[in-house]
């Protein structure tokens, strides 16, 4: 058994009425909304793309000179094993 | 069938139409009619038949760059995308497919030539379009009322050119032995 509904129609639409449906203008007002919308949108996911890559980049490089920092500055853990040498010296 | 320069023609007009939206209109006002009467014959509802044409000239329209030429005419393009915003539409609603067809057209269907064609007779048949599925309903929608060949009719509904004349060969062949009528085939 079909799903379907089959319905009679004794007369054809006339074109008179399909013509009160016919507006090409209208089509092309929504066509050029969608098209605008599509190239802001399109602009947009770029600007998005963009905006991570710089703070992704900011990041790494906020990491990185940090990370010089500590190997260049001494470190307390440094100083103690220092001042433990010098005692076993002096002591011994 | 539209002769081969006529189809030459259309796909110039897509061609220019890429650059210029405004020269689709041509296409626009040429196949309204038909696309608009192949989704009222799938829906029995002018206001929402009126919205789906739009949305199929609109989906045209936005999909211009990446129409390719596969040996059909543009007109079968459309058909596919009113098809295919028909099908969304029963998809999107969950609700039974609604095929309102021409008592002409099924007078057409079948050749009764002067023979006289009651009630019963149309009564009986559409009862029997009623168990058919979707898909053999489709193909004889676009043989019978559309007018299509069968390469169009594979085109639009995308399956096979021998699968589109198989379907339409069992659902008529089904009508033959159920009515005992001798029915056009055209294959």
């Amino acid at each position: 058994m079909g799903k379907n509904e089959i319905r009679l129609r004794r007369e054809r639409m006339s074109t008179g009425r399909i013509t009160r449906h016919r507006n090409y203008s209208e089509i092309m007002r929504i066509h050029d909304r969608e098209v605008r919308l599509k190239r802001v949108l399109r602009v947009f996911t770029y600007f998005m793309v963009i905006l991570f890559i710089i703070i992704v980049l900011l990041i790494i490089w906020r990491w990185e000179k940090h990370w010089q920092q500590k190997q260049t500055t001494p470190s307390t853990s440094m100083f103690i094993n220092a001042r433990q040498i010098i005692h076993t010296d002096f002591r011994g | 069938m539209l002769p081969e320069e006529e189809v030459r023609r259309e796909y110039q007009i897509l061609e220019h139409a890429r650059k210029d939206p405004q020269a689709f209109g041509e296409l626009y006002e040429k196949y309204f009619e038909r696309i608009f009467n192949f989704i009222f014959r799938q829906t029995d509802d002018e206001e929402l038949t009126a919205d789906l044409t739009s949305q199929t000239f609109l989906n045209a329209l936005n999909h211009l760059s990446t129409f390719e030429y596969r040996g059909v005419p543009v007109s079968a393009w459309l058909y596919r995308i009113a098809a295919n915003e028909v099908k969304k539409f029963y998809r999107r609603k969950k609700r039974n497919r609604i095929f309102s067809l021409e008592e002409v057209k099924i007078k057409e269907l079948v050749e009764q030539g002067t023979e006289h064609w009651s009630e019963e007779q149309l009564h009986r048949m559409l009862s029997y379009l009623k168990e058919l599925p979707t898909d053999m309903l489709e193909v004889l929608e676009l043989r019978f009322f559309e007018d299509k060949d069968f390469k169009e009719i594979a085109y639009i509904l995308g399956i096979t050119e021998s699968g589109a004349k198989m379907r339409t060969y069992r659902a008529l062949d089904r009508l033959r032995k159920k009515f005992n009528l001798k029915i056009k085939y055209n294959g």
